[in-house]
């Protein structure tokens, strides 16, 4: 009725022209109500057509498929790969043997990168920074990190991560999305299509970018891209500036009633364009102006730190008060788990040390430590580590022999895929526990490795998703996030 | 009652004579050998029998309801059941090994024959009192009812005609399962056995149990130890579906991809019936697929809640209030409210309906009032309360002391006081409470820690940790010295 309405006003395409107010498409969409017939009959029997969970066919799901430990992921995303041997993986072996060649038996055909496969040495370097075990669990922590080494005992360390990739985009790509190659979705989009929005106000799925001094590579919106899902899965960019959002006030002299019925009209003249073409993507847009509409209420809220009491500012270090530091998006990103967004995804560049890694390192970690550490205090205390999943890693690990000159004090390690450390908390993970383990040079896992699919198999079904049924087909089959491979592990849920 | 009795009367010769063959064949069983062709002959019985259940129950239909039976009905359907039963008696002499169902069903239907030539005698021979025809006929339709039955059961398998389970059927995977009975066998009884058991042998296989798995089927062995490729079962499910000889047939339920891994891995392996979990590398696959199997189970058992339909979740969703299933098909709820421009307490009253499906409630920052603290009183299956950052105080608590189920509550920054201790006892479930920034006493807290030592309490962060963070005295990059 009320598109027939709206069409007399606007002089759209009038009925004489097309008597059946048919096309192709439209034929095809009206089609599609029964066949959505018959799909709803196998929602009342739910297996009723059930052939091999291929049931999903694009759909969205809106449910998870078991009851969830994790209603939100916080990702702490440290960009350019810190090292796992001046952090968090401890190798005492590396002192003793420092300036020895690496044997082959541990590098075993590794391929190299090319800034150092032209070295015709592989000198075993030590760390520079100390270490200390911390906490009842006694996990190793170097010195790097003082703040994280107070909470180790709500960490999960993760010291078995290994990964395909040996260079960092398609690396950061692999972790992101399930593929080196760009074009699928992020994983934070396959949450949103999977579970949905928690709140309705806000995006589901959120990102927010800092930089470190140290060196730093690129960070590129496919990143959060929702490649093949529905683009409402897309991860928004929050500026890292003053105004996270920007326009987000109406312009002098426009009301907000007068924004309502702009949009009211821009809408109407949407879904005209739908019902001739009908294309998703435009019902897409007309969702998303609607949403930017509520954002303007919403995101100022949710923002604003100066609700924040001093003495959570001074937790999470006084660097929190300027916009666009890690310590301020760490803040954000737990206001904004407070608010329902389902992934808040966090990078920080400037992990790269290819040379002059003590020193980087040392600031990249200031950076970083206090604030991280300061986010695990804060949820907890709130109660939020009950069902918010804290992770913090980068996309690869750093080599155990120096690249460039062998200087202790001033020396830089290049990409390491076999073996690195993440750390995770909270939300369905066991809190002050170290799993996996490295060989005794750090260069190869030999306990329990966690690949990148796997690493993606858990975090989904933490949030009550089994990975191997949330599907979306394109271009003639069904992707998942874990593509072919993948296995939870089990051993770090609780 | 009359009957026609323009049949011509080698009809009758013909039943006499079929029944007498039926007999003999019922009695000399063991000793027949059959003619191939004969023997052929048997393979029409799953076509056949259709015949005598049709018009047998439509002259039955006809009979009880007192109407007049067609001589030559009669005639035609206790021809076919007598034909029926001897192609079933052929067919069964064709398979080697009888199964219990094989011989109650043949019985049965042998049983069906005999009342249909015994009706047809009576009629025929004019004896047929009424009544006695009505008990004779209401006899055969139940016989026909359970021959037919476990006819179907021998050729679909046992629990073709059992209700749908809801769900996916859960079985319970041990920790640290038998390769062999805990995940393969149940592989083989869920997609193979239904034409692999004692009832239906196919093929001379037997997939039942292990030493029937080892022995094999009447090409041999299909399990080949030495090279696991070879094996006859692996071939067979990994021929094309289109392929004649894919297992199992086309039509029948598949196997999955990683069901067929699951097999392969445990031939390769040496498909012994001691193996377990344990014994297995962590790299080698069938961990992995094990330990798939081994998953979810996280879901609790909410099956009491009542049943709430999505329309009455959806018609409460707004833009504000997020209702959702714990899970698929689950009956709980979790609800989280966001602090509207128009925020009042009355929205709990759209909410009032799903109350007691809430498990999880979510009413962080909002400004409750005392209409919102008796929706949630109200929420008496509630196991899970945030009410951090409200207006929340000990009067509200005491008034839910009722929600025996609650585990979890998160009151953080509220205005409750030391008072609200001796509620919080009450809840006998509870496992953690959030009490930070509130004005509860640290010593009142103390002594509520002793004395609960099962409840997890979360006061805030530990001060001297504070201090640490707080103070800024040290540049705490520490680079090692010379060495």
């Amino acid at each position: 009725m009320e598109k027939e309405k709206k069409s007399e006003e606007t002089g759209k395409p009038s009925d004489s022209e097309n008597p059946l107010k048919v096309n192709r498409r439209h034929f095809f969409s009206q089609l599609s109500v029964g066949i959505g017939s018959l799909a709803l009959g196998s929602l009342l029997i739910p297996d009723l057509l059930k052939g091999k969970g291929d049931e999903l066919l694009g759909q969205e799901l809106g449910i998870p498929n078991f009851a969830p430990k994790a209603k939100r992921i916080i990702y702490l995303f440290q960009s350019g790969a810190p090292s796992q041997l001046e952090s968090f993986d401890y190798k005492p072996t590396l002192d003793k043997r420092q300036g020895e060649d690496l044997p082959e038996s541990i590098r075993n055909g590794q391929r190299l990168t090319g800034m150092t496969s032209g070295q015709s040495k592989f000198p075993l370097m030590p760390s520079a920074v100390k270490f200390n075990q911390y906490g009842e669990s006694g996990a190793w922590v170097s010195d790097f990190f003082p703040h994280i080494a107070k909470v180790a005992d709500e960490l999960c360390f993760v010291k078995s991560m290994h990964t395909e990739a040996i260079n960092h985009d398609p690396a950061i790509t692999f972790f992101q999305t399930g593929s080196q190659q760009s074009g699928r979705p992020s994983m934070g989009s396959w949450m949103s299509y999977g579970l949905g929005s928690e709140n309705k106000n806000l995006p589901s799925f959120v990102v927010l970018t800092s930089r470190g001094k140290g060196n730093s590579q690129g960070l590129y919106s496919k990143l959060w891209s929702s490649g093949f899902l529905d683009s409402k899965h897309q991860g928004v960019l929050l500026r890292s500036g003053k105004d996270p959002v920007l326009y987000l006030n109406d312009p002098d002299g426009l009301s907000r009633s007068d924004k309502r019925h702009l949009l009211d009209k821009v809408s109407s003249l949407n879904k005209i364009h739908h019902v001739e073409t009908g294309d998703d993507e435009i019902e897409s847009r007309i969702a998303q102006y609607e949403m930017a509409y509520r954002m303007q209420m919403s995101v100022p809220d949710v923002m604003d730190i100066k609700k924040e009491p001093e003495s959570i500012i001074k937790l999470y270090g006084e660097d929190c008060q300027v916009p666009g530091t890690y310590a301020a998006n760490a803040l954000q990103a737990r206001r904004l788990a407070e608010s329902g967004v389902r992934f808040i995804q966090l990078y920080h560049q400037g992990w790269d040390q290819h040379g002059g890694l003590p020193h980087e390192m040392a600031g990249q970690a200031k950076d970083v430590d206090q604030a991280s550490a300061a986010l695990i205090l804060d949820l907890k205390q709130r109660g939020m580590l009950e069902d918010t999943l804290v992770v913090w890693g980068g996309e690869f690990g750093r080599t155990n022999y120096c690249q460039g000159k062998f200087d202790l004090k001033n020396y830089g390690r290049d990409h390491h895929p076999r073996a690195f450390s993440i750390w995770m908390a909270g939300g369905g993970i066991k809190p002050g526990i170290t799993y996996g383990k490295t060989d005794e040079f750090g260069y190869n896992v030999v306990e329990n490795p966690v690949h990148v699919n796997d690493f993606h198999a858990t975090l989904m079904h933490a949030m009550g998703i089994n990975h191997e049924e949330l599907t979306y087909k394109y271009q003639g089959r069904r992707f998942r996030l874990t593509d072919v491979a993948g296995n939870v592990v089990k051993d770090i849920l609780t | 009652m009359k009957y026609n009795t323009n049949i011509k009367p080698w009809v009758g010769y013909l039943i006499l004579g079929l029944t007498v063959f039926l007999i003999f064949c019922l009695i000399f069983e063991s000793s027949i050998q059959l003619p191939n062709l004969i023997a052929w002959l048997g393979r029409w019985h799953p076509l056949v029998l259709h015949f005598p259940i049709v018009l047998l129950l439509v002259a039955i239909f006809l009979g009880l309801t007192n109407n007049k039976i067609p001589k030559l009905l009669l005639v035609v359907a206790t021809l076919s059941a007598l034909v029926t039963a001897i192609s079933g008696f052929m067919l069964a002499v064709d398979a080697t090994e009888k199964g219990e169902l094989l011989i109650l069903h043949q019985r049965l239907g042998s049983a069906v024959a005999f009342l249909a030539v015994l009706w047809y005698l009576l009629v025929t021979l004019n004896l047929a009192r009424t009544i006695l025809i009505k008990v004779l006929q209401l006899v055969l339709g139940i016989v026909i009812f359970f021959a037919g039955h476990y006819g179907g059961m021998v050729t679909h398998g046992e629990d073709f005609l059992a209700l749908p389970t809801i769900g996916k059927k859960s079985l319970i995977i041990p920790e640290n399962p038998l390769i062999y009975a805990h995940i393969v066998q149940p592989i083989l009884d869920d997609k193979c056995i239904s034409c692999h058991n004692g009832n239906k042998k196919k093929g001379e296989l037997l997939l039942t149990n292990f030493k029937e798995i080892k022995k094999g089927g009447e090409n041999g062995e299909i399990i080949d130890e030495t090279n696991y490729k070879n094996s006859t079962i692996l071939k067979l499910v990994h021929l094309p579906l289109d392929d004649e000889n894919h297992m199992p047939p086309e039509g029948k339920p598949q196997l999955s991809t990683s069901e067929i891994q699951i097999l392969e891995r445990w031939i390769a392996l040496g498909a012994n019936d001691t193996l377990q979990l344990s014994h297995l590398n962590s790299d080698e696959t069938l961990v992995g697929l094990v330990r798939k199997l081994q998953q979810p189970t996280i879901q609790k058992d909410w099956s009491n809640l009542p049943e709430v339909d999505d329309e009455v979740v959806n018609k409460s969703n707004s833009n504000y209030v997020n209702i959702a299933r714990f899970a698929n098909q689950s009956k709980a709820l979790n609800v989280i409210v966001f602090k509207s421009p128009t925020y009042s307490d009355s929205i709990f009253m759209d909410l009032e309906p799903i109350a007691k499906n809430i498990v999880q409630l979510d009413l962080s920052a909002l400004p409750l009032g005392e209409q919102a603290v008796s929706f949630i009183a109200k929420c008496v299956n509630l196991e899970w309360l945030e009410v951090d950052k409200t207006p929340f105080t000990d009067e509200h608590l005491e008034s839910l002391k009722g929600l025996k189920k609650l585990e979890i509550i998160k009151a953080y920054d509220t205005e409750i006081t030391d008072k609200s201790l001796v509620v919080f006892k009450n809840f006998k479930n509870l496992k953690k409470m959030y009490v930070a920034q509130t004005s509860i006493t640290a010593t009142a807290l103390d002594a509520f820690k002793k004395e609960h030592q099962n409840i997890g309490v979360d006061a805030g962060i530990n001060p001297s940790l504070e201090t640490f963070f707080v103070v800024k005295e040290k540049d705490t990059v520490v680079v090692k010295d010379e060495k």
